[in-house]
Parts: structure tokens; C-alpha cells; sequence
């Protein structure tokens, strides 16, 4: 088998894994909300509702696709692309696992681009996903929309700064942009960041939330406020696609979280475990820290702007900073 | 004019971290907790005699309805839903509706035609579900309207010792 091919499969299963997982997500929503709510949730499609996603996919695809009057029809279609895509283009340098050997052949690591400066890019076209959004609501043609987006860039902004001071602490523990390098730095329990970096966890898990406009900063799509923020003219399946490049942001942003301070495919107390087993150790983490998005989402009430912006600016961004300076001098000390 | 104070909070609590892991714990806690769901075609509502449904024709034993068309129910209507036409019968009360419509569009389920009635021919029955492909297929007619007195028997009896309690208040 050629490595072309190999690369190839390779893509195909990380980038089919995060599609599903974005569907996944969808009913998990719709599912955690319902039990935090005293409720069921959807159980009429399929065992425990289980099809839902399917059912809501042919339902979206039905859909007549609405384009406002007056909008901007070229950049209207493009914006629900751009925001999707920054996701998928990301997933391509998480590692997942280590070395996988099918059958005693060695397939070398799991996941797409084993790139030296992995974190770079990631963060570089991570930041790209803001575009979708200002320019979906430019599009539109509509005031509730383009409010949505400016408040959604100035957050995502804001708060990537914030974001960056937090992974850079980390680069400096592991002394590499590897994605890799820095899993492998955390191989025992001890070791994973989140312990040595508490700091920059928790500021980095508040940004995250911030940067995938999740509550409680979802001030994009405030519904009482924007009736739906930047996405309030789309229809279909472009609508379905700000949902679904949501929902894979958060699955790239909590593989970023396991890699860079959960340790990755590290399994606890067994530090040579089988490659799958290390797989299932970070999709484990993955989803436990996914599932914390929802359990947030249905605890907290969102914030005021300013309060958000308060945050960002005066708390988040000196405390990165001054965690940033202090792991910097205890690093070269 | 009043002027409202704000709580002070305490350190705790401006740092608004605990206080979100207090609120993510009530929220992880909810979740196994008890559903209030009802799961509600599969499982119906639970009805008593109290449960008051749509109007329909009590059919006594002899196979007739009491009703003599004396328009009482029509009158007494608020949302004017029944229309009845009478007329003659070889029976002992000698009137009866040839027809007697009851628009369940327009039907409030207030019971006042229940009350109205002085044959007792009409009550409430414990029938909620409504649904049909045309505005002309829910105004129901008399043989929609016709119910055996057994399906009725609960709120029949409900009716009659509510009445009793009345006519024994009032006499004494």
C-alpha cells in the first residue's frame, strides 16, 4: 500500500469521524438539555432517538433555501462554507494516537499532518472561522444579523488573545509547537498540563468557549436579543451548516484541549498501552470535555456584553499574561 | 422612590467560578433525577368524572336520546356551537330533534349546555382528542354525538349528586 493511500485513508477516517461526531452532537444537545430539564429528549426516531441527526439532515436538505432581498448572493452562499471549514482543515493535525500497527504493518501515527508547528496552524486557521461569521452577517442584509457578527468578531477577537497566552504557556513547558511533541510530553498523569498549568486551563477552557461562541458567551445567535445573531436569514441546509461548523469547532477545540493539557492518547497509569487503547483514552477525554459545552450551555446564563468584554480585556488577558511571565521565569530558572 | 442594595458578594462568589461549579453540579444532579414527561399519545391523560370533555348525546336503553328539542343547550351556548331542528314523534314526548349539530370547532367544553338541559340528555364526556382533515368533518351530527349511557355512567352520576347538593342547600 503506497503512503499516498494510507494519507488518504487516513483523512477519510478523521475527517468522517468529525462529521459524525457533529451530528453526534446534535442530539446529544438536544438529549443533555432534556435530562438537566427533567425531560426525555427525542426518542421517536429511531432507539432512543437515535436517527434524529438523519432525520434532521433530509429534513434541512429539503428545506427551501431563502435568499434575502438585497443581500449579497455570492458572499451570502460562501459564508456558511467559510465557517465550517476552518474546522475541518484544523482536525487534520490532532493527535489522536500513536503508531498504529494493523495486522504487523506500522501505519505510522494517527492523524492527517504531523506538522512541526502544528499549534501554529491550527490556531492560525482557527481564527479563520470569524470570517464566516462577519461575513454572514453582512450578507444578510439585516441589522439583526450584522449585530450579531460584529458582537461575535469583537468576542472571537477579544478572546483569542487570551487563548493563545494560555497555549503559549503550555508551548514553553513542552519547548515545542509539535502537537505531538506536546501530548507526548504529558506520557504519565503527573505530567499532563492541566496539573502543571491549572491557570492556564481554566483561562484557556473560559476563551475556547468564548472563541466557539458558546454559552455563556453565545452573544452571536442571542436569541432574545438578535432573534438568531448572524445566522437569522439563513434557511436549510446553509443554516444547518453554521450549526454543524459550531459543532465541529467545539470537536476540534476539546481535541486541542485533551492534546495540549489531558495528555492526549496517555492512558492513565499504563504508560505503554496498545495504540487503540490510547485512541479511546483521547476520544474519552474529547468527549468528556464536549460534554462539559453542553452541561454549560444548560447551567449558565449568558452574560452582558460589556461584562464579557470586561472579562476578556481585565481578567482573562493579564492573568494569561502574568501565568505566561511566571512560567517563563520557572522554565529558564 | 426605591432604591434597591444589591447583595454584597463575597470573595467566593465574585470569583464566579465556584459558584458556576455549584450551579454545573445542581445541573449534573437534575439529570438522574426523576422525568416529568408524559409520553402522552401511548400514554393518555388519567380522567375522572370531574374531566370534562366534549358534549354528547346520552342513547338511553330503549335506543333513543331524551332530548325534545326544546333548544334550552342552543341558548344557553356561549360560543353558539349547537344547532338543533325538531320535530314530531309517535314516542310519548312527542318532539325530538331531526337534527342536532354541535360544531366542536366552536365548542368551548364549558358545560353549560350540560346544566341547561332539563331531560338530562346531554353531559360531558370524558373525550378530549380532536383532529380531523376538514372544518365540515368536526361539526359532529347526531349520530357522531350519540354515546351508550354505560360509556357515560361516571359523569352522569357526578352530575346528579352535584345536583342533589344543590337542591339540599336550598331547602333548608
Amino acid at each position: 500500500m503506497s503512503a499516498l493511500l494510507v494519507a488518504v485513508l487516513k483523512a477519510v477516517v478523521v475527517f468522517g469521524g468529525l462529521l459524525t461526531t457533529g451530528a453526534i452532537l446534535s442530539l446529544a444537545e438536544r438529549k443533555v438539555s432534556a435530562w438537566m430539564q427533567y425531560r426525555i429528549g427525542p426518542n421517536r426516531v429511531g432507539p432512543f432517538g437515535l436517527l434524529q441527526p438523519l432525520a434532521d439532515g433530509v429534513k434541512f436538505i429539503f428545506k427551501e433555501e431563502v435568499v434575502p432581498a438585497g443581500a449579497n448572493r455570492i458572499l451570502f452562499r460562501l459564508a456558511p462554507a467559510l465557517a465550517a471549514l476552518p474546522a475541518m482543515m484544523t482536525i487534520a493535525v490532532i493527535p489522536f494516537a500513536g503508531e498504529v500497527v494493523l495486522f504487523g504493518r506500522s501505519y505510522g501515527p494517527l492523524s492527517v499532518a504531523d506538522l512541526d508547528i502544528g499549534i501554529l496552524y491550527l490556531l492560525a486557521i482557527g481564527s479563520l472561522g470569524v470570517y464566516g461569521v462577519i461575513l454572514g452577517g453582512w450578507a444578510s442584509n439585516s441589522k439583526y444579523s450584522i449585530l450579531g457578527s460584529l458582537r461575535a468578531s469583537a468576542q472571537m477577537i477579544s478572546y483569542e488573545l487570551t487563548l493563545i497566552l494560555a497555549v503559549l504557556a503550555v508551548i514553553v513547558l513542552a519547548g515545542s509547537l509539535d502537537l505531538r511533541r506536546i501530548s507526548e510530553a504529558q506520557a504519565s498523569v503527573g505530567a499532563w498540563h492541566v496539573w502543571r498549568q491549572p491557570l492556564a486551563f481554566v483561562l484557556f477552557v473560559i476563551a475556547t468557549f468564548a472563541e466557539t461562541n458558546r454559552h455563556p458567551f453565545d452573544f452571536a445567535e442571542s436569541e432574545p436579543e438578535l432573534v438568531g445573531g448572524f445566522h437569522t436569514e439563513y434557511s436549510g441546509m446553509r443554516f444547518a451548516l453554521f450549526f454543524l461548523g459550531e459543532y465541529m469547532a467545539m470537536t476540534v477545540m476539546a481535541c486541542l484541549t485533551t492534546t495540549l493539557f489531558l495528555g492526549g492518547p496517555s492512558v492513565p497509569f499504563l504508560p505503554h498501552a496498545h495504540w487503540a487503547l490510547g485512541l479511546l483514552a483521547f476520544l474519552a477525554k474529547a468527549a468528556c470535555f464536549l460534554f462539559l459545552f453542553l452541561w454549560v450551555r444548560w447551567t449558565l446564563p449568558r452574560f452582558r456584553f460589556d461584562q464579557l468584554m470586561r472579562l476578556g480585556w481585565k481578567v482573562a488577558l493579564p492573568l494569561a499574561l502574568l501565568n505566561l511571565v511566571a512560567t517563563g521565569v520557572a522554565v529558564s530558572w | 422612590m426605591v432604591i434597591v442594595r444589591r447583595k454584597e458578594l463575597s470573595l467566593a462568589e465574585k470569583l464566579y467560578l465556584p459558584e458556576v461549579a455549584r450551579g454545573l453540579s445542581i445541573t449534573f444532579r437534575k439529570m438522574f433525577a426523576k422525568r416529568s414527561t408524559r409520553q402522552y399519545p401511548e400514554v393518555p391523560l388519567p380522567k375522572t368524572a370531574v374531566t370534562r370533555g366534549q358534549p354528547r348525546l346520552v342513547v338511553k336503553d330503549d335506543g333513543n336520546i331524551a332530548c325534545v328539542s326544546c333548544g334550552l343547550c342552543e341558548a344557553a351556548c356561549p360560543a353558539y356551537a349547537i344547532t338543533i331542528d325538531g320535530g314530531e314523534t309517535e314516542r310519548p314526548i312527542e318532539r325530538e330533534p331531526v337534527r342536532f349539530d354541535i360544531d366542536m370547532l366552536r365548542c368551548i367544553l364549558c358545560g353549560f349546555c350540560e346544566e341547561a338541559c332539563p331531560k338530562d340528555a346531554i353531559f360531558m364526556s370524558d373525550e378530549l382528542e380532536l383532529a380531523d382533515y376538514s372544518r365540515q368533518a368536526l361539526v359532529y351530527d347526531m349520530h357522531k354525538l350519540k354515546r351508550p349511557r354505560s360509556a357515560m355512567q361516571a359523569r352522569i352520576q357526578y352530575v346528579e349528586r352535584i345536583n342533589d347538593r344543590w337542591k339540599t342547600s336550598s331547602s333548608t
